[in-house]
């Protein structure tokens, strides 16, 4: 039962698959169940924040339609929309965001991100890392190296494994540009036993978890006695013997299973249990669903629970599935769908996480890898734009209400306080405690700067 | 003549032999029938002429296709069996063909044409296409003579309004302005386009002669107007709207210009388009998902 709990990098790799199993058996039917979730919720620390949900806004939103509106610009960039007042004063946003406008005081806009490249795969390997290192752009060039750990991993990293809900998980599938694979969604350099633990919701299916869909059987909610769940337990060895990959799929597997047949950890998946109300406040689509079971997860202690907006940048209409990369059609997309998706997901998340008392302890953020062109291009789209785009970011202590950094007139470049996403996560790194100290330890360093204004 | 003039005249005349138009009702509560129900997102609803049918497009997760709901039989199929998106179809006059948005994909691209489908035949033709060009044509609408069509497209550097004819030819551009203008649809008489364009700030409605000239601005509202659909009757303009916060549905009465609120859910009412009995269809998620709905014995005022 023990060696559960030691569930590591090491621990695992040096561990037999079979025994590794065993302990899940046991753990699953019952016997001599550890809490060592418990156990590690009792190492408390002083860090302000306890979560990181990532809101992973993956094709770049516009920021001039969005959350640094430029309403006296010519008309080729500011677009048809305009801004609207919000309950801080002086403090606009976009009339399609009108429940985030009622929130403005539970988070902080930065308007001066920015990062160095304007593809996609890099700039999302920038954004999930803090550098572009190892990122993979459109044509297949690779950036010198070695990736970086997501923020997600840093964290899996430093506070170790946990043997019934993982420290770090991924709701959405993994991302794409072109169709194309990008890196830096995972341990990097840490090693894929700090990859997330990647889970699903699909309007049409409910939650799929991809590590256990080789046995269909084996769903929350679908072992009704232990003689199914041992049966189910005997394909799972021999589907782990037969694995090339068998050090990670070990740790996953296992994790998998605990948190499939222990009360707490079907509890977080189960969407079910919710208020009608309360889904249908987040949204019947998919990303309103991924957001609320973040907020589960947290709330059944994960700290850094990454959502996928959709695994590729491109929408729907070009090849995609609904991504933020909207070259043309912008502003009918925008209007008839991503507005008021974001709005009512984001503002539903924050909204339930403050009336449970958990925003004071878990940071949101919501950000894509760029911005898009404040100039309207020919196709009625907006192209990316890397020098200047924004972010949100609320909860976990982190000031709110307020503005961090400011861009120039026409929404192109920082005037002041530009902010890179390294800094972004080093300061919500920081105030989940992991500072300078955690990370050398365990081999890492710093990648930004704390950014003041926010702490 | 003045645009009121003439949109007067034209409602005049349909009014004179279109029974359902000949009462109104005032402050009577508007109700409503769900006639879809699965939630999934939809778009741009549109009516069979003869009232049996309408066509609408459908997202689910990575796709959009068309469907068609029979209301006799209660059916609903997929129009095509494309892949690739498809969507703003609009019924032709007779009821024989459709006009859509044809999505031709490449690797990670999209490029818009505007397509015919025949109901009877579900054969393809191309109708307003670029070759070589990655533009997009879009929100196809017919002309009531059936001969022309009117629809967006950027292949000249900006999202501006075009006629073409159905059977091909050149393209008449109809507006030139650094903002865009979207979504025409043509009057009944045929005589006009309204559209709706940013050109004044915000998105508004405007219309203009059916071949680009006498363009006035018909909505001055903070906020925005969009989706412009001309009544049968040509008196009455209905457009989504959120000048009071949140999108509604909203029927302008041309002769006045004057604007009634059709809808007041705080949810998200879309897409109007009138049925054939003079009732307003539209995209709503009052029910939760996204599904059609349509007013029933309302009558504009």
């Amino acid at each position: 039962v023990l060696k559960i709990g030691n569930l590591n990098t090491s621990g695992c790799c040096g561990r037999s698959r079979r025994s590794l199993l065993q302990a899940g058996a046991l753990s699953a039917v019952g016997i001599g169940l550890p809490d060592l979730l418990r156990a590690e919720a009792a190492q408390e620390d002083s860090a302000p924040a306890r979560s990181v949900i990532l809101l992973w806004l993956w094709g770049g939103p516009s920021h001039i339609d969005t959350f640094d509106m430029k309403p006296n610009a010519p008309v080729e960039y500011r677009g048809p929309y305009r801004p609207v007042a919000t309950s801080v004063p002086g403090l606009d946003i976009c009339e399609l965001l009108p429940k985030l406008a009622g929130q403005a005081h539970l988070y902080s806009l930065i308007r001066s991100l920015n990062c160095s490249s304007n593809d996609h795969g890099i700039a999302g390997t920038i954004g999930l890392t803090g550098s572009d290192r190892g990122g993979v752009s459109l044509g297949g060039q690779v950036q010198a190296g070695l990736l970086e750990p997501t923020h997600g991993a840093v964290v899996s990293r430093i506070l170790g494994a946990s043997p019934l809900l993982p420290r770090f998980v991924s709701i959405g599938d993994s991302l794409h540009q072109g169709h194309k694979a990008i890196s830096g969604e995972g341990g990097g350099r840490l090693g894929p036993i700090h990859d997330p633990f990647a889970v699903n919701y699909l309007p049409s299916h409910g939650v799929r978890i991809p590590n256990l869909e080789l046995m269909d059987e084996l769903q929350p909610g679908r072992i009704d006695n232990r003689r199914q769940l041992l049966n189910q337990l005997q394909k799972l060895k021999y589907a782990a013997d037969a694995s090339p990959s068998m050090d990670r799929l070990d740790a996953f597997y296992q994790q998998a299973f605990s948190m499939l047949t222990t009360g707490e950890s079907q509890h977080a998946f189960n969407l079910d249990d919710e208020a009608d109300t309360t889904r249908r406040g987040y949204g019947r689509f998919r990303f309103g669903q991924c957001c609320l079971m973040a907020r589960r997860l947290v709330e059944q202690g994960v700290r850094f629970v990454q959502v996928n907006w959709s695994a590729h940048v491109e929408p729907v209409e070009d090849t995609g599935d609904g991504g933020w990369d909207m070259h043309d059609r912008h502003f009918q997309q925008f209007q008839d769908r991503h507005a008021w998706m974001l709005d009512q997901s984001l503002s539903a998340l924050l909204d339930d996480l403050n009336e449970r008392g958990l925003l004071s302890e878990t940071i949101v953020v919501a950000v894509g890898e760029f911005g898009r062109t404040p100039k309207i291009n020919g196709k009625a789209g907006r192209d990316h734009w890397h020098q200047c785009y924004s972010g949100l970011v609320a909860g976990g202590g982190l000031q709110s209400g307020q503005v961090i950094g400011a861009s120039d007139a026409l929404a192109e470049m920082p005037v002041h306080t530009p902010v890179t996403p390294a800094d972004l996560f080093t300061t919500v790194l920081a105030q989940i405690g992991i500072r300078t100290p955690e990370l050398t330890s365990a081999g890492l360093q710093p990648l930004g700067q704390v950014i003041e204004g926010l702490v | 003549m003045s645009l009121l003039q003439r949109t007067a005249m034209a409602g005049l005349a349909v009014v004179c032999c279109a029974p359902w138009n000949s009462c109104f009702a005032d402050d009577l509560p508007v109700t409503f029938r769900k006639i879809t129900n699965n939630g999934l997102f939809k778009q741009r609803p549109a009516w069979a002429p003869d009232g049996r049918a309408v066509v609408y497009a459908q997202h689910s997760n990575d796709a959009i296709q068309l469907y068609l709901l029979e209301f006799e039989s209660g059916e609903t199929r997929r129009l095509t069996d494309r892949t690739a998106p498809e969507y703003d179809a609009v019924y032709s006059p007779d009821g024989q063909s459709l006009l859509f948005a044809f999505d031709k994909t490449s690797p990670n691209q999209g490029d818009l044409e505007v397509y015919r489908l025949s109901m009877q035949s579900g054969e393809l033709a191309a109708v307003a296409v670029t070759d070589g060009k990655l533009s997009h044509e879009e929100s196809p609408c017919w002309a009531p003579n059936g001969k022309q069509l009117a629809f967006s497209s950027t292949k000249e550097g900006n999202q501006e309004i075009y006629t073409a004819a159905i059977d091909g030819g050149t393209w008449l551009r109809l507006t030139s302005d650094p903002a865009i203008d979207a979504h025409p649809a043509w009057s009944p008489d045929g005589t006009q386009i309204a559209f709706a364009s940013n050109r004044w700030g915000d998105l508004e409605i405007a219309v203009m002669d059916a071949d680009g000239s006498d363009l006035q601005r018909l909505t001055r509202t903070a906020g925005l107007d969009d989706y412009p659909a001309w009544s049968r009757d040509g008196q009455y303009l209905a457009f989504t709207g959120n000048r009071d916060g949140n999108f509604d549905i909203h029927v302008m009465r041309l002769a006045d210009l004057s604007v009634t609120r059709l809808t007041t859910s705080p949810a998200i009412d879309n897409f109007p388009a009138w049925t054939s009995t003079g009732q307003i269809g539209f995209v709503s998620n009052r029910d939760d998902g996204f599904d059609i709905f349509v007013t029933v014995n309302w009558h504009p005022r």
